[in-house]
């Protein structure tokens, strides 16, 4: 992918929370339908924004809200937001070689989403070093301020707002996947390539649809992985007959 | 206000910040120790899941949120519309807007004509 706005004037931060616009389609009107069912399921407005202030984990805080409404058990609760949040542990190795030192970045390790590592994973490498802590810092914030305020929103006036603009709830929503289609597109640079990552996108794209949306990421990307390693063995196998 | 309730906030808070956090600081001493043998890099599988884990994010992603033939037919015509876009300009911002722009036009001109 090319360069956008590295060569341009605009401060690291700035860039990030430029960078980090597209996310904002995907994060307000799901913030705001947690922040409205949070609600209904008789949480405060304080403690809907403090969730998604504090944990800030799209799935498992919905989950977190209907486990307690239907009276779950604190632990039971706890342990399956913390399992389905467990995905994350991959994505702080997958960007360490990237950052450059400083304590802070164990802080800002807080907005370290699905979707702000997949836009950092793409976009560190093509800035420098010196930049990298600002531009992180600027679309994390962008992207945490909108998941709480759209979840602050959404407590306070959801429902009359999805009542007045229902078509806005269902065409926003279309920035995630094709935020996430740039940043995997340059990745099909081979025919191993286009087969793992057909194999991964599709699995998880089934697994969704089946309703288990929340095994779906570590679940499709194992499979992707088996299937590179099985690939990798098998062109091996055939170069050493070849050699024979 | 429900102090069992504030409880598992804060408890959920740590957890989730501390599965974020430790790696890195984890990966931070893996890379630091390995630094004195010269090989300064994480293991291959590592490296391979974060690709794979933005692909299976798109995969999840895909289902629209109409679950209909108006939202394939979106969906399809939203991805096209945003990789011919990539594929032209190489960059970020432009491919997004104009893939929701389709998407938004094509789900508005199929619930008038249904």
């Amino acid at each position: 992918m090319n360069n956008p706005t590295s060569a341009s004037t605009l401060s690291p931060w700035l860039q990030g929370m430029r960078d980090a616009m597209p996310l904002l389609g995907g994060y307000i009107p799901v913030a705001i339908s947690f922040g409205l069912i949070a609600t209904q399921a008789n949480f405060s407005v304080w403690e809907a924004t403090a969730i998604s202030a504090l944990i800030y984990a799209g799935a498992s805080q919905f989950l977190m809200v209907a486990m307690l409404a239907s009276g779950a058990s604190t632990w039971l609760v706890v342990v399956m937001t913390l399992l389905i949040n467990a995905r994350h542990v991959v994505y702080a190795p997958n960007l360490t070689p990237l950052l450059p030192p400083g304590r802070r970045w164990i802080a800002l390790m807080h907005g370290l989403t699905d979707q702000v590592f997949a836009l950092a994973h793409n976009r560190l490498p093509q800035l420098p070093m010196a930049t990298r802590q600002g531009w992180y810092s600027g679309a994390a914030l962008l992207a945490w301020a909108s998941w709480v305020l759209g979840t602050t929103l959404g407590a306070v006036a959801g429902a009359s707002l999805t009542e007045q603009w229902p078509l806005l709830g269902e065409v926003m929503p279309f920035a995630l996947p094709a935020l996430f289609l740039v940043l995997i597109a340059p990745r099909f640079t081979s025919p191993l390539w286009f087969i793992v990552l057909g194999i991964t996108i599709g699995t998880a794209l089934l697994l969704a649809v089946l309703q288990f949306t929340n095994a779906a990421i570590p679940v499709a990307a194992a499979a992707g992985a088996l299937a590179y390693y099985a690939l990798m063995a098998l062109n091996q196998k055939a170069g050493a007959e070849h050699g024979h | 206000m429900d102090t069992n309730r504030w409880l598992l906030i804060l408890l959920c808070a740590a957890g989730t910040f501390l599965i974020r956090a430790l790696p890195l600081v984890w990966t931070r001493r893996h890379l630091a120790r390995r630094q004195n043998d010269t090989t300064n890099t994480l293991p291959t599988w590592l490296g391979l899941l974060g690709p794979l884990m933005i692909a299976a994010m798109f995969g999840v992603s895909l289902v629209p949120v109409r679950q209909d033939w108006v939202g394939v037919i979106a969906t399809l015509a939203g991805c096209a519309t945003t990789l011919l876009s990539w594929y032209r300009s190489r960059t970020l911002g432009k491919p997004v807007f104009l893939g929701v722009v389709v998407f938004g036009l094509v789900t508005y001109g199929l619930n008038h004509l249904h």
